[in-house]
């Protein structure tokens, strides 16, 4: 193969950078206004920060029960931010563990197991996608106060999964269903029962495809507002994404971007260590044409 | 021999049923009755603020519906920001896709970067993003971004600006997943393939467009219906932040309008229910390219 020319290096070059800075600059953005005083962000230069201060950090935990601030005071509420972080890794954590193990035996059942029309079952849960979830709000509300879930991070619990669960089934079946059988066989004949062999030796193999369907879900979760906002009401039972809804962003501008990073860096941190693992998933369960 | 055989499967299926069952539970409660709440209250009057009982109402409610010049704007400007969105997450998808493909220095800090606006949670990043674009007076941008909308909305109507605002944050970070997405698909293709494409065609173009695009081809089709999912959900998720200040008529959202402040739930329901067909084919024609018929193995 020829030496490609200097231009083509050049040019391969710069569409990185643009890329890179695509991606990440509105996230530098509200990364400098986090770290902001409200005297810069009213005079200084939007891009950067000359003097980073940690005081609205500080001041979404210092919020309660005191009242502070020197625009009229009355107006600032305070905020049980520890209970909204809470609550947040609690209906983080259990959605994608519901969701992943719900989806794994349920992606062992069409892919391995295969009942009867198998692949129409994994069509239709696929096929159950397009339906806006956001559109169901009223039924759904039903259903939440019908299991008196009614304020309650279960309600989320419950909702969550499902806004997963079509994408996850769909890989984890196309995965099982690629995998080779003698795999599973061999331990079989050693006299290993179904259970055993499944979580001994299919379990562990398959990390990959469950980090991938794990790192979707917790995309996925972490993406909604609608849904959190509209079902979480009381303060002490909100996730942080439904109580920095309640701001008041005139206000507390600069809180709410805080708070915004502070969600951020968990889940980022957590989605970075395991990207590779994600792509390395995607690809392991989608080999045979999807 | 073989009854035992027929045993262990018949056995086999039983499981398989016992295994579906909390996903079909989940989307029994969570979807398949709201859904038929929605079917049903579409054919009825149904509404909070009626004092006599519902009526069923038959088609009523889709008929005002297709007569209603109303409908018809919120329908093309919701398919085409469907569209539209689609399109360019797939192109500037496929073009990180590319650029990832091959290893150079430093390739795993820029896959990081292409992954991080997926990766950083929406809910609160369209709140970032939100006020960013529309920002509260007092903030060192505030009048680039004040002339900015006040242009847009003069151009185009009142409220454009804070829908090209969510157009942008769903392209945005839409691009992000089908870029992965893409990259893990091309990961799949067996590299020989492109060896022996390189030995055929000198032309860059000729090979993308005759051997990767084809190989791709299921994964494109996939990348394009989640990315339409997420389309309405980010289009939703702005709206309820804002408190519906986007004016702009989307289906989605003048559904929810006229549900929660107008209380009528029947005509409601049947707008919401409009898009449904519309994904349906769209799904089925993507399931041609992303699950062939015959590439079933049993």
């Amino acid at each position: 193969m020829s030496r490609r020319p200097w231009w083509r290096g050049l040019g391969h070059r710069a569409l990185l950078v643009i890329a890179t800075v695509y991606c990440v600059f509105p996230i530098y953005f509200m990364l400098v206004q986090s770290l902001k005083t409200p005297e810069e962000d009213v005079f200084g230069n939007p891009f950067i920060v000359v003097s980073p201060t940690l005081e609205n950090f500080q001041e979404l935990f210092g919020r309660e029960g005191e009242v502070r601030g020197f625009v009229g005071s009355a107006l600032r509420r305070s905020y049980p931010f520890l209970d909204w972080l809470v609550n947040t890794l609690v209906v983080f954590a259990g959605s994608v563990m519901a969701t992943l193990v719900a989806s794994v035996a349920a992606g062992y059942a069409l892919g391995r197991l295969r009942p009867p029309g198998f692949q129409w079952w994994r069509r239709a849960i696929f096929a159950t996608y397009i339906v806006p979830q956001t559109i169901l709000f009223i039924p759904l509300y039903q259903v939440v106060s019908v299991l008196e879930l009614d304020d309650n991070m279960l309600a989320l619990l419950l909702i969550y999964p499902t806004m997963a669960l079509p994408f996850c089934v769909w890989m984890l079946s196309g995965y099982f269903q690629q995998l080779p059988r003698e795999i599973e066989d061999a331990a079989l004949i050693e006299g290993a029962s179904r259970a055993g062999a499944f979580f001994r030796i299919v379990l562990p193999m398959s990390r990959p495809v469950l980090v991938a369907a794990g790192i979707f879900t917790l995309g996925i979760v972490a993406s909604d507002f609608m849904i959190a906002s509209v079902f979480l009401l009381t303060p002490h039972n909100q996730t942080i994404t439904a109580g920095l809804g309640t701001f008041d962003v005139a206000l507390d501008e600069l809180a709410a971007v805080a708070g915004v990073n502070l969600l951020a860096i968990p889940v980022v941190t957590i989605s970075a260590v395991f990207a590779r693992g994600f792509v390395r998933g995607l690809t392991a369960s989608m080999v045979e044409g999807a | 021999m073989t009854a035992a055989r027929s045993a262990g499967r018949s056995r086999d299926i039983r499981l398989a049923y016992l295994l579906l069952t909390p996903t079909l539970l989940l989307l029994l409660t969570t979807l398949a009755y709201p859904i038929g709440w929605e079917v049903w209250t579409s054919l009825t009057d149904l509404s909070p603020l009626n004092d006599r009982p519902t009526a069923f109402v038959g088609a009523e409610n889709y008929r005002r519906l297709v007569a209603d010049p109303l409908f018809w704007r919120a329908a093309i400007i919701t398919v085409a920001y469907a569209t539209l969105t689609c399109a360019v997450k797939l192109a500037v998808g496929l073009g990180f896709a590319l650029l990832l493909a091959r290893p150079f220095r430093g390739r795993t800090l820029v896959f990081l970067a292409v992954f991080l606006p997926w990766a950083y949670p929406a809910s609160v990043s369209v709140i970032g993003w939100y006020w960013t674009l529309s920002p509260p007076i007092p903030t060192a941008y505030s009048v680039f971004m004040g002339n900015l909308k006040y242009t847009v909305d003069g151009l185009l109507g009142s409220g454009a600006w804070a829908f090209t605002s969510v157009t942008l944050f769903n392209i945005w970070r839409g691009s992000s997943f089908v870029g992965v997405f893409l990259l893990a698909g091309i990961n799949a293709i067996p590299p020989e393939l492109f060896e022996c494409a390189l030995l055929e065609s000198k032309s860059a173009w000729r090979r993308f467009r005759f051997v990767t695009v084809p190989l791709l081809k299921p994964f494109l089709a996939l990348a394009v219906f989640l990315s339409l999912t997420t389309a309405f959900a980010d289009l939703a998720n702005v709206w309820m932040l804002t408190a519906g200040r986007i004016v702009y008529p989307v289906i989605g959202t003048h559904a929810y309008w006229l549900a929660i402040h107008g209380g009528q739930f029947g005509p409601a329901s049947a707008l919401s229910l409009t898009l449904v067909p519309l994904l349906l084919g769209v799904l089925f024609l993507l399931f041609r390219m992303f699950d062939p018929p015959e590439a079933r193995r049993t």
